[in-house]
């Protein structure tokens, strides 16, 4: 059983705090992908984990033992480096072999653990060679052999992907994930990369500035993301999100004809809000009397789907188009935005807010002006 | 049109072969001017051999090649002083001393490069200092530290003041710097302390500075003349460059046997050159002294 608990972890540069309070609970044999944007402290937090940073403030404990003045190497921990970090004087072998060697493994358990590895990773035809005469896969094989050979509890991974080629990246993120079900060792990721951090994730922590925005599972944080900076973050093309307000117990975009794209419950604070509303969960309409009016700026062909960026008053809204070629360039179009698919968030502070939404009501369309029938979202 | 779009290209010919043949005078003149400049340094080695095989009376001579060459001046040499005993002690001096500034150099550039403790910054930049002060500032200081010690005229007051040199440390923390940070963290990680970091992921991987090092060492403490000029008392204790000067008399220079002797100094530096040139060549430019 390896269960880690960060409570209130703090980093402080001289003085300057980077990290304000992580708390988290990573349960033995997940896959935690701690993801956000370059210098949010995601690789700070893993190397305060690694024990190579000092904790400023707060607790780690792994097993409810606490590890903040615990050594790198009498954590349990195993760490793979983004740059892989192996010996350059060493082979393939006496890389792997070297933190055994230090642990004071007999030579027959030592190769024996080698060649383990190195049979896991395919990397028996290269025992013999140094890192320079290795490809950049093959280098990452090593240095995950590295971490596998010492049969750490934690495996730490700080971006191990980030040097390789996008091809090469797909297929190590996949042995990656298959050596995880193989080894069911509790692993730590650290990507800046959303692809990798939604394919490899049991467990997401998307941070943001020193703070983790969300915890919780891939779908759970693409499906309800917690904040604006998660539902922008997440997803390619990002979330797009619209100025909105709340009035008379609707909900409007903000700037357009009055067009109520939803109708809220009884109670819910009027106001300005953000609509937030993922790219193929926009609709075509079929119908030219119905849905936003927008005129298509460019349409990007990516094989597979279409994705239309439209100018929409100030914004540019992105939208997954079908297969079907409807919807060129320079066209006009009407888009549905389904009330089921819309999120909410306090445009001030960015927090996702959980209303209730409705479609509008035929009853609306009567109260509302001629010409609003357009806009109105078919039941 | 035609005309145009054909002649464009044969212009454009001609002023490639007129910049291809200037390239060409180009790389002809620079190897010429590095043939004499060349010659210009070898010409002393090659007289210095020269006159060590001209007979005494033929010291002065101005022909290119010795009338009558002669060994006579390496007989002359070889009974007059111990040079065998001489040159072992040089062999000796220059040895130690090069494993012991390397030794203290990567000690100290390792506690620079790895750790940050009080006036870290302020003792760096004394031990650069310590390269600007030339040795007559020392001279009389250390003299007096050997002759108190009792180590007058030994091979130890030969060494004891080249322990540790400014170049070593300084040489050695900028290779250390340049070092990757995660391959140390990698080490930390799989359970290696300090010592055993630096000896084995640190220094195996500063070989080639190291190397250059070595040779530059070498080569600067077998040259040494004026320190054990003022220690050394007698020809057993003394190192080779001081037997050299010992056919500088007042009654005259014994010009033969002084090249003489001077030639076999040279021999294990010329063989070091041959053996290591590659690293030898490498190790001037990277300290930057030609």
């Amino acid at each position: 059983m390896t269960h880690l608990t960060l409570n209130s972890l703090r980093k402080a540069y001289d003085g300057k705090e980077v990290l304000h309070g992580i708390d988290a609970e990573i349960e033995n044999g997940q896959f935690v992908v701690i993801v956000g944007p370059s210098g949010c402290g995601k690789s700070t937090l893993l190397r305060m984990i690694a024990g190579l940073e000092d904790i400023t403030s707060g607790m780690f404990m792994i097993d409810g033992e606490l590890m903040n003045d615990v050594e790198p190497a009498d954590r349990g921990c195993a760490m793979v480096f983004q740059n892989y970090a192996l010996y350059p004087h060493m082979t393939v072998r006496r890389n792997m072999d070297y933190p055994l060697k230090i642990a004071g493994l007999s030579k027959e358990e030592r190769r024996r653990r080698v060649d383990e590895a190195a049979a896991i990773l395919g990397l028996e035809p290269y025992l013999d060679r140094r890192p320079a005469h290795l490809s950049g896969g093959q280098r990452q094989r090593v240095a995950m052999g590295r971490a596998i050979v010492r049969e750490p509890s934690v495996f730490l991974f700080d971006e191990p992907l980030s040097n390789l080629d996008a091809k090469l990246r797909v297929q190590m993120r996949i042995e990656i994930k298959k050596l995880h079900r193989r080894l069911k060792a509790t692993s730590i990721f650290v990507t800046h990369d959303q692809v990798e951090a939604m394919t490899l994730a049991d467990l997401l922590i998307v941070m943001n500035g020193g703070r983790i925005e969300q915890i919780g599972t891939p779908s759970v944080v693409y499906h309800e993301p917690a904040s604006m900076f998660v539902a922008g973050f997440l997803g390619s093309p990002a979330m797009n999100l619209l100025p909105a307000e709340i009035r008379d117990g609707q909900l409007r975009l903000t700037g357009m004809p009055a067009s109520p794209l939803a109708e809220v419950a009884a109670g819910i604070a009027e106001g300005p809000v953000t609509v937030g509303i993922r790219p193929e969960a926009i609709l075509l309409s079929g119908n030219q009397s119905e849905g936003l009016p927008v005129t298509i700026d460019l349409v990007e062909e990516l094989g597979g789907s279409r994705i239309a960026y439209c100018a929409l008053a100030d914004t540019a809204l992105a939208v997954v188009l079908p297969t079907d070629g409807r919807g060129q360039e320079g066209r006009e179009v009407r888009l549905l935005l389904p009330a089921e698919a819309l999120h909410i968030f306090e445009t001030a502070s960015g927090v996702r807010r959980d209303y209730t939404l409705a479609p509008v009501s035929p009853a609306t369309e009567v109260r509302n002006a001629a010409g609003l029938r357009d806009m109105v979202i078919p039941v | 049109m035609t005309t145009d779009a054909l002649a464009l290209p044969r212009r454009a010919r001609r002023a490639s072969s007129a910049s291809g043949w200037l390239k060409g005078f180009d790389l002809a003149g620079g190897h010429v001017v590095m043939a004499l400049l060349s010659l210009f340094c070898l010409f002393p080695v090659y007289w210095m051999i020269v006159t060590s095989l001209r007979p005494a009376n033929k010291v002065f001579e101005r022909s290119l090649w010795p009338t009558a060459a002669s060994l006579d001046n390496y007989t002359y040499a070889l009974n007059a002083i111990p040079i065998g005993q001489m040159l072992v002690n040089t062999l000796i001096v220059a040895a130690i001393v090069t494993v012991v500034q390397l030794i203290t150099g990567l000690l100290a550039a390792y506690a620079f490069a790895r750790w940050r403790f009080p006036f870290d910054k302020l003792v760096h930049v004394l031990i650069a200092l310590t390269w600007l002060v030339p040795l007559q500032v020392v001279m009389i200081p250390n003299y007096l530290l050997i002759a108190n010690a009792g180590l007058l005229d030994s091979l130890t007051a030969l060494i004891l003041p080249h322990f540790a040199s400014a170049l070593a440390v300084l040489m050695l923390l900028q290779a250390m710097r340049s070092f990757p940070n995660e391959v140390l963290e990698a080490a930390r990680m799989d359970g290696a302390g300090s010592w055993r970091v630096l000896w084995e992921v640190v220094t195996p991987n500063l070989r080639g500075t190291i190397a250059s090092l070595a040779i530059l060492i070498f080569i600067s403490t077998w040259n040494e003349y004026f320190w054990p000029l003022l220690l050394t008392r007698t020809p057993e204790h003394s190192v080779i460059q001081i037997g050299i000067q010992m056919f500088m008399t007042s009654e005259g220079t014994q010009w033969g046997p002084l090249m003489a002797a001077s030639t076999l100094a040279s021999l294990p530096i010329f063989i070091l050159y041959i053996v290591l040139q590659q690293q030898v060549v490498s190790s001037f430019m990277k300290s930057g002294i030609r």
